[in-house]
């Protein structure tokens, strides 16, 4: 995680989009801090990239207001840098000469053009494929190529629309390197519906549904303070139903418990700092641990505890 | 049953695409609009000049100027026989007649020598006298001249035949403007041909706008710091590039297949560039009112059909001023570059003229490529190219 300051550099108050009769995005506010990664993190159809299109300026709002440090879109639009969910390039251009033209469209100096054009490159693993036209890239370097792009003017602010979506494995732990790696110089904003994702880049979270914000807070604090907590799972040697019964009598006191056949399932916020106690009561009523898995409460956990229902995919 | 099913989807798809469909199925009755209103516009007009240069006789002390008869009886004719807008006009300078030729503002001239009468009379008791020359003047590639011609000759075998009661006293001495008398059938289509090659244009061109919409790149160009007017220009001047490149293939063909080529290199240039500019200025309207490549591919015909066939580029084409500004005619196809490049090439290649006698055709590029330009420009940088 980046060390964020309090500085707010994007201010979004009361931002609405609706589409006739949709309405996408419902009276939005939040900041964005300086330095920080901030995921929006929802299922398809949330908002997020409405938010986030609007926050670019490609979508009108309906209603609020986006402040960037008491300025207005036309002032920053070069200190923005946008990934769009799609892969948008020209397909008749080799890898370096798009980055330099998209650099040119900065106005960044021509030396400049192509130095920044050869250092992204090499850092998303593109330089053998500089002379390569775009269109004949594998899905995972096109990916890599279209945040190149967005990165080309050395922008405050970087807005990346699902960037993991549709990548293999070895692509998507790249890319979450290198979103890592800019976190130290740049505000990131960043969608996605992947939880996994978002929990383990942003510094913090806006969890959304139906276009509305439901929370915002670090994934760490809304892992520990919201739903029904870690998940103990504990298999037990030969249980019987005496021994077990004046368990769960007394660790219901504290716990959410369940006992299914041998599987003894212990909920609570914070379950890792209990496990020594939850054990020494299982030995004290004369029960043999055979085996015990601890689950972390996830953001997914979370989205399910706040909407009743799973991320959709 | 699939079969169903694609045809309920196709269906389905050709009315949400509302506007499209609505320009294929207008596409008939907006071309039958357009040629009644082309040819209610433009009803033949033919405007002959003559200059008398008869200098008569004296007969009984009375002078007797023959020509002067025959023009009175050539308007008469006109007026009794023919139905047809036929207008007859003096004129003293031959030099003048002939620039009103070149520049369309007359169909033919007609001169009548100074012997005319005393010849005539002559003829009258003896028939061994030499013929009298009549010198026929005109652009031989203007449709125009020839009728005028036909019917100015027809008028006066009718004269002689009344007067003298044979047609052989008269010669006629035909004498085409600039070069068009030299050339053949296909030189005279020459120059329509050569700005068919920058009508052709259009669809590169719309596509090459279109293509930044279509693959959303036009997005990341809102996003930098560039802006409509250096983007159209950028995209312009290669396209013009492409214009230029274009004509002078098509020249090159030309000659290759026997064009002889006349006139200014310089001047020809400078209309092809014109010329090309205007295209793509139209080509940008087109742009901001499409998204997609098919879509150009449908819109666009449109205004290349217009274009081709509404402007004498296909073929020569009759047309009638509604007003005029400066002498220049304003026509209602006028309003389409083409037909004043048309104009401008004829007089370069045809003609021979020089800098000024295009002039107007020049300004009338300029405006139209103008007006084009900003209105693309306009609606291309709302429809596409703006930040909400």
């Amino acid at each position: 995680m980046s060390a964020s300051s309090s500085e707010t550099v994007i201010n979004i108050t009361g931002l609405t989009k609706h589409f006739k009769d949709l309405t996408a995005v419902d009276n939005i506010s939040f900041n964005v801090f300086k330095g920080e990664i901030f995921g929006l993190l929802g299922p398809n159809g949330a908002g997020k990239t409405t938010t986030i299109n609007m926050i670019c300026g490609l979508l009108p709002a309906s209603a609020g207001r986006i402040d960037f440090q008491s300025r207005g879109l036309k002032e920053v639009k070069s200190h923005i840098g946008y990934c769009p969910q799609e892969n948008i390039f020209f397909p008749k251009l080799t890898c370096f000469e798009q980055l330099v033209f998209i650099g040119n469209m900065y106005d960044l100096p021509p030396g400049m053009c192509g130095e920044r054009a050869g250092y992204l490159l090499d850092l998303l693993g593109l330089t053998g494929k500089s002379k390569v036209c775009a269109k004949k890239l594998s899905g995972g370097m096109k990916r890599r190529l279209n945040i190149a792009l967005a990165l080309i003017h050395d922008p405050h602010i970087l807005i990346l629309d699902e960037p993991e979506a549709g990548l293999d494995p070895q692509s998507r732990v790249l890319i979450r390197d290198f979103i890592k790696s800019l976190s130290q110089e740049k505000t990131i904003i960043l969608t996605s519906h992947n939880m996994d994702e978002v929990d383990r880049l942003a510094d913090r979270v806006a969890i959304m549904d139906y276009g509305k914000i439901m929370l915002i807070d670090t994934p760490y604090n809304l892992k520990n303070s919201i739903g029904e907590g870690d998940v103990l799972e504990i298999e037990i040697l030969e249980a019987s139903s005496d021994k077990t019964s004046a368990l769960i009598s007394k660790l219901k006191n504290e716990y959410n418990v369940i006992l299914s056949n041998n599987l003894l399932i212990v909920k609570a916020i914070h379950l890792v700092d209990k496990i020594p106690a939850i054990t020494s009561s299982i030995k004290e009523a004369g029960l043999t641990i055979k085996e015990i898995k601890l689950r972390e409460n996830t953001l997914e956990d979370v989205f399910i505890y706040l909407t009743g229902r799973m991320l959709r995919q | 049953m699939k079969l169903l099913s694609v045809i309920i989807k196709s269906l389905k798809e050709q009315w949400r695409s509302f506007w499209i469909l609505a320009l294929t199925l207008s596409m008939g009755p907006f071309f039958a609009a357009v040629y009644y209103l082309i040819i209610e516009t433009s009803k033949p007009h033919y405007d002959v000049a003559i200059i008398n240069n008869d200098k008569g006789y004296n007969f009984r002390s009375e002078s007797v100027n023959i020509g002067e008869e025959f023009i009175r009886f050539f308007e008469k004719s006109v007026k009794d026989s023919l139905n047809m807008p036929f207008t007859i006009s003096k004129v003293n300078n031959e030099a003048e007649a002939i620039e009103a030729l070149k520049n369309k503002k007359k169909d033919a001239l007609v001169i009548i020598p100074e012997n005319f009468s005393a010849q005539l009379e002559r003829h009258l008791y003896d028939k061994s006298t030499r013929p009298v020359k009549i010198r026929f003047y005109g652009d031989l590639t203007n449709i125009n001249y020839l009728l005028s011609a036909m019917w100015a000759n027809e008028a006066l075998n009718s004269f002689f035949r009344e007067a003298t009661g044979t047609n052989e006293f008269i010669k006629i001495a035909e004498t085409g403007i600039g070069t068009s008398s030299s050339l053949s059938d296909f030189e005279m289509v020459i120059p329509g041909i050569l700005i068919v090659s920058i009508i052709m244009l259009m669809f590169p061109a719309t596509i090459a706008f279109v293509a930044e919409v279509e693959n959303k790149t036009i997005l990341r160009l809102k996003l930098s710091k560039i802006t409509s007017l250096q983007f159209i220009t950028g995209l312009t001047v290669v396209q013009v590039l492409v214009g230029i490149a274009s004509i002078l293939l098509t020249l090159l063909t030309a000659i290759i297949l026997g064009f002889d080529y006349r006139g200014s290199a310089a001047l020809f240039i400078l209309t092809a560039t014109l010329t090309s500019i205007s295209i793509i200025a139209f080509s940008l309207i087109i742009a901001a009112v499409t998204k997609t490549a098919n879509e150009v591919l449908i819109a666009g015909n449109f205004p290349l059909f217009l274009f081709m066939f509404f402007t004498g580029a296909a073929f020569p084409l009759r047309t009638e001023g509604l007003f005029s500004v400066f002498g220049y005619p304003v026509t209602l196809q006028g309003l389409m570059s083409p037909t004043h490049a048309i104009s401008a090439l004829n007089k370069i290649l045809i003609m021979e003229m020089k800098l000024r006698d295009i002039i107007p055709e020049l300004i009338a590029l300029i405006i139209l490529s103008v007006v084009y330009f900003i209105a693309g420009m306009i609606m291309f940088r709302n429809r596409h190219m703006t930040l909400k």
